[in-house]
């Protein structure tokens, strides 16, 4: 850790994925660089599994989590509060607000989306999903008079996907993800010429063998347009079988086997032996370049702005003790040039805070997510559910197509979990077994055994457009114990969407109908995700992917950063992370918003030769 | 006090896993005690008798007499789910209050507060029966290692249960 200071080349507000890859880049680059973090530190727990007080002190936290939520690994921290799964309600009717939690929620919709405040960010507990967009995600409105149009092409982003992809260390083959073997050319995607991915493609679980073979040659129609629905391995940031020297960064194992994936089904919340990619890597790197200075319990709350050059002058910040008492310190910082990558939702809040940034009235708008659908019900025959990663596989043939002008599009994932996300099994279901239907001894063993190997679901990502009512706001009502805000959400799912929903229903059935799998899916009127459409009732949770909020444009007067993701209105503001994204589509967000810092700590590194 | 051979032998009645498995799992003791920690020696011995009084499940009659003495039983019946719900789930689910009136343990002070339901250890967890009993593993341990999910579902053993 190099010699702490006042004056920094850049400070970067956040040690997330976005944080860390901006450190790294500009440490190799002998930049001086402060990462202030809002949560606490993992005391070198990643590269060192023995300590007491290591990476095994998660595990023990999650075995003994009785709600094995996202954030349950992750300790809560009241100075730097994070939303739970287990705190989102429906904004009651007669009230215009649920205060319940970290996010004050204004509705009319619940915004259902959780993220992790601590170093590593929320790659502490993401699944690993690397799907790049589809050069039409990026020209929604050009193309289909939806959403926005992003200031940027496919084309011009491919480059540091493949940066990005090489750092992730994704598992994937490169011609089986350009989806040429689909018969829909919107979803066909155009890769690089002999681009490989850094690992081999995770083996497919036996669930997506059973489904590719049983959905050979179907087709859906939609608008009398027949779509086919193809099984397709998901790139993964996890490790698999390394091509040629490639080697990850730091996970525990045999490295001559890998370093890979050992099967902990345990992706979300925490992989026990770090197989899966997380920041901590990255910023392990950048910690390494001897240039790069991480600063803890470290609150953001102020953006101070010279008057005469309209840049930020000052970061101001508050540094508490402990997470067991509000006592902090308020300090300061200065850095030549400030990059915000801390979270599309504390991003937005801090820059609302300090009323910078936004002389498009933009900041803190069009939050997006993917509202995401299951389905859920038995197969036919055991498929080995309760194993392996979460998802091996996707069906990506409906990410695209023509349809988009009338209704979302979206991406399908194949769950290898059973049915823990729809119903928290086994944990939650096998006490109805007991108290329910009076099992005891063989008979329910034996009921365990010839149903759970059974049990399976989808999870459909749905398609949100940038809206900007759907947004994040603060409230001087509502602060956090160290008198920072909290954010204030209203949100709601329209009908696009809606519609998407209702589309993603008939695929399922019609999928169910086909393989003969019984169907479980019901949708409560009671779940807090609870929307109708036509007449219909479904349910949507959250996917954890957090976009919009400080979207990059063309127009000064319509967005937030330009194409090098640098603010309109502070020339040493950069912002970087998911909030930078002006549409969702179907991909999750985190391979794209990595691919976006790398090529944004270019721009950094560029601007700061003129100073 | 608490007599570990008994609790072997009424769990393995009530899991339909045998007691060297049960006892394979090294929970065995812990789970004993967590039981005595909550619901009061006299109804444990009790929940014994009765059992060894019914003897093995093995036939309709005794059977018929586990239902009547045991499962239906206010006073016997919640504990012997209990006890199926630590070993396959490795959680102690609190017992509703007016249960805990009659037949819990009286000294719900400093120590032994109605807390909520809980997970015993973490590692109750990994030694959870119900991840056996589905053909795979506690997530986060136990790793079966790289590629193993593209094989088929392998059985759960079933050797046991005709």
């Amino acid at each position: 850790m190099t010699h702490h200071h006042n004056d920094y080349d850049v400070v970067i507000v956040g040690a997330g994925i976005a944080g860390a890859i901006m450190a790294k880049q500009l440490g190799e680059q002998g930049k001086q660089v402060l990462i202030l973090e809002a949560g606490t530190g993992t005391d070198g727990r990643f590269f060192d599994q023995g300590k007491e007080q290591g990476y095994e002190s998660y595990m023990e936290r999650f075995f003994t989590a009785m709600a094995k939520i996202p954030n349950a690994p992750y300790p809560n921290n009241p100075n730097a509060p994070q939303p739970l799964v287990t705190d989102i309600q429906k904004p009651p009717l007669d009230k215009p607000v649920s205060d319940h939690g970290y996010f004050v929620q204004y509705g009319p919709d619940p915004f259902a989306s959780t993220y992790t405040r601590s170093e590593g960010g929320t790659t502490l507990h993401w699944l690993g999903t690397c799907l790049r967009m589809l050069p039409e995600d990026f020209e929604l409105q050009s193309r289909f008079g939806r959403g926005r149009d992003w200031p940027i092409s496919y084309q011009e982003l491919q480059p540091w996907y493949e940066i990005a992809e090489q750092h992730i260390g994704v598992s994937a083959n490169a011609d089986v993800q350009n989806y040429h073997q689909i018969d829909n050319p919107s979803v066909q995607l155009p890769f690089e010429e002999n681009y490989n991915y850094p690992m081999e493609q995770i083996p497919q679980s036996f669930l997506d063998q059973y489904l590719a073979k049983g959905l050979q040659g179907m087709q859906v129609n939609i608008d009398n347009q027949t779509y086919p629905i193809d099984v397709v391995a998901t790139p993964q940031g996890r490790n698999g079988m390394p091509r040629g020297d490639y080697r990850p960064v730091g996970a525990v194992g045999n490295p001559d086997l890998g370093q890979r994936c050992a099967g902990n089904s345990n992706c979300v919340p925490i992989c026990p032996i770090q197989a899966k990619y997380s920041a901590l890597k990255t910023l392990e790197q950048a910690k390494q370049t001897g240039n790069v200075t991480i600063e803890t319990q470290a609150v953001a709350y102020h953006l101070a702005v010279d008057d005469n050059t309209q840049n930020i002058s000052k970061v101001h910040y508050k540094r508490y003790h402990s997470s067991d008492s509000a006592a902090f310190e308020d300090k300061a910082v200065t850095g030549k040039i400030v990059v915000l990558a801390a979270h599309a939702v504390e991003n937005a809040k801090l820059l609302l805070a300090s009323n910078v940034a936004n002389s498009s009235d933009q900041v803190g708008r069009n939050l997006m997510d993917h509202p995401t659908m299951l389905t859920w019900g038995l197969m036919p025959c055991k498929i080995g559910a309760f194993r392996g990663p979460g998802s091996t596989s996707g069906i990506p043939s409906l990410r695209g197509g023509a349809f988009r002008a009338d209704q979302a599009a979206f991406r399908i994932e194949i769950g290898n979990w059973g049915w823990s996300w729809p119903e928290g099994a086994p944990i939650a279901t096998v006490p109805d077994l007991i108290d329910k239907h009076g099992l005891f001894g063989p008979a329910l063993r034996h009921k365990i055994a010839e149903e759970y190997p059974r049990m399976f679901r989808f999870g459909f990502l749905v398609e949100q457009l940038p809206d900007p009512d759907n947004r994040v706001t603060i409230d001087d009502q509502y602060r956090d114990q160290l008198g920072n805000y909290r954010p204030v959400i209203h949100y709601k799912v329209t009908d696009y969407t809606r519609a998407g929903m209702a589309q993603a229903k008939e695929v399922s059935d019609a999928i169910f109908q086909r393989l003969g799998v019984e169907p479980f899916t019901q949708y409560k009127t009671s779940d807090p995700g609870y929307v109708q459409y036509q007449g219909k009732g479904y349910v949507y949770n959250g996917a954890g992917h957090l976009v919009g909020t400080h979207l990059m444009g063309k127009d000064p007067k319509d967005s937030v950063v330009n194409r090098d993701q640098r603010s309109w209105d502070h020339p040493n503001l950069y912002l970087v992370g998911c909030g930078n994204m002006p549409t969702i589509a179907t991909s999750n967000p985190t391979l794209t918003m990595a691919a976006l810092t790398f090529w944004a700590a270019d721009n950094v590194l560029n601007a700061l030769d003129q100073y | 006090m608490y007599r570990l051979s008994d609790f072997y032998r009424l769990s393995a009645a009530l899991t339909g896993y045998q007691e060297v498995e049960l006892q394979g799992t090294g929970v065995g003791p812990v789970y004993c005690q967590t039981l005595s920690k909550w619901v009061r020696q006299d109804v444990i011995e009790a929940l014994y008798a009765q059992a060894e009084q019914i003897g093995a499940l093995d036939n309709d009659t005794n059977q018929a007499r586990f239902y009547d003495q045991i499962w239906n039983s206010a006073k016997l019946g919640p504990v012997a789910r209990n006890i199926i719900k630590m070993w396959y789930l490795s959680i102690w689910y609190q017992l509703p209050a007016d249960w805990n009136a009659l037949y819990g343990v009286d000294d719900f002070s400093a120590d032994k507060p109605p807390v909520e339901d809980y997970v015993i250890s973490s590692n109750a967890y990994i030694q959870g029966l119900v991840w056996n009993a589905l053909g795979s593993h506690p997530m986060g341990a136990k790793q079966p290692g790289y590629g193993t999910w593209a094989f088929p579902g392998h059985t759960a053993k079933t050797h046991n249960l005709d």
